[in-house]
């Protein structure tokens, strides 16, 4: 298959992504009955976010050394534009959702005592998997209508 | 209103001008190899701009690269 550099780009983002946030949200589900975001939970995260700068550095890099770098034409600011635009009303729905859940919940303990607790761990992990599945919606999009086309 | 479709000679243009190449094309008018695949296999439609620079290239009216096909039924109701 012919990929051009955008393409290459954007499909190693998305790999990378998958595999990181993949493993990350796997210790996530590991450590679900944690109550708070506490420093081992910060320093998982800050070691997925790096791991994701560090792979993406890397891929580029070889990616420039291997084929010819192309700048964006109007082309690809068009795809990205619809792109951004499934991954901003998937995050405006993800994070619709986990107000409502948190509202919820809150209602749901005050009114009876309940085991359903949306704990601070909880939160910050939804919103971040809202960010998540937003930016691979991104990527996705991107590679659909790379090999789509727009008409 | 039913839509119509953008065509273009853009290959047929190429030819003529001694197989001008995808990447020389891409380079005259000032974008990737790929918008120009995706233009001559309408997979995608140029801005206006991009179209004119298309023409220029190749030293033709926009028309003689470009044409706009209608719908049979939106070609009837027209005339």
């Amino acid at each position: 298959m012919d990929l051009s550099y955008q393409e290459k780009s954007i499909l190693g983002s998305l790999i990378a992504m998958v595999v990181v946030y993949g493993y990350y949200f796997a210790s996530v589900l590991r450590n679900a009955d944690r109550r708070e975001f506490d420093s081992a939970s910060l320093g998982r995260l800050l070691l997925a976010v790096i791991a994701i700068i560090v792979i993406e550095i890397a891929y580029h890099i070889v990616l420039a050394l291997e084929s010819k770098t192309e700048p964006k034409d109007e082309r690809d600011i068009l795809i990205e534009c619809k792109a951004y635009r499934n991954a901003y009303f998937l995050l405006a729905t993800g994070a619709c959702l986990v107000i409502t859940c948190v509202i919820v919940a809150g209602l749901a303990r005050d009114a009876a005592p309940t085991k359903i607790i949306v704990t601070p761990f909880l939160t910050v992990n939804l919103v971040l998997f809202c960010l998540v599945v937003a930016e691979l919606v991104k990527f996705f999009t991107q590679l659909f209508y790379y090999r789509r086309g727009l008409r | 209103m039913s839509r119509g479709r953008i065509r273009n000679n853009i290959r047929r243009l190429r030819f003529d001008r001694s197989e001008m190449t995808q990447q020389e094309l891409a380079e005259k008018v000032g974008v990737t190899r790929q918008t120009i695949i995706a233009i001559e296999q309408d997979k995608y439609s140029p801005s206006l701009e991009v179209a004119f620079r298309i023409a220029r290239a190749f030293g033709v009216p926009l028309e003689e690269v470009f044409q706009y096909e209608v719908a049979d039924s939106e070609a009837g109701n027209a005339a």
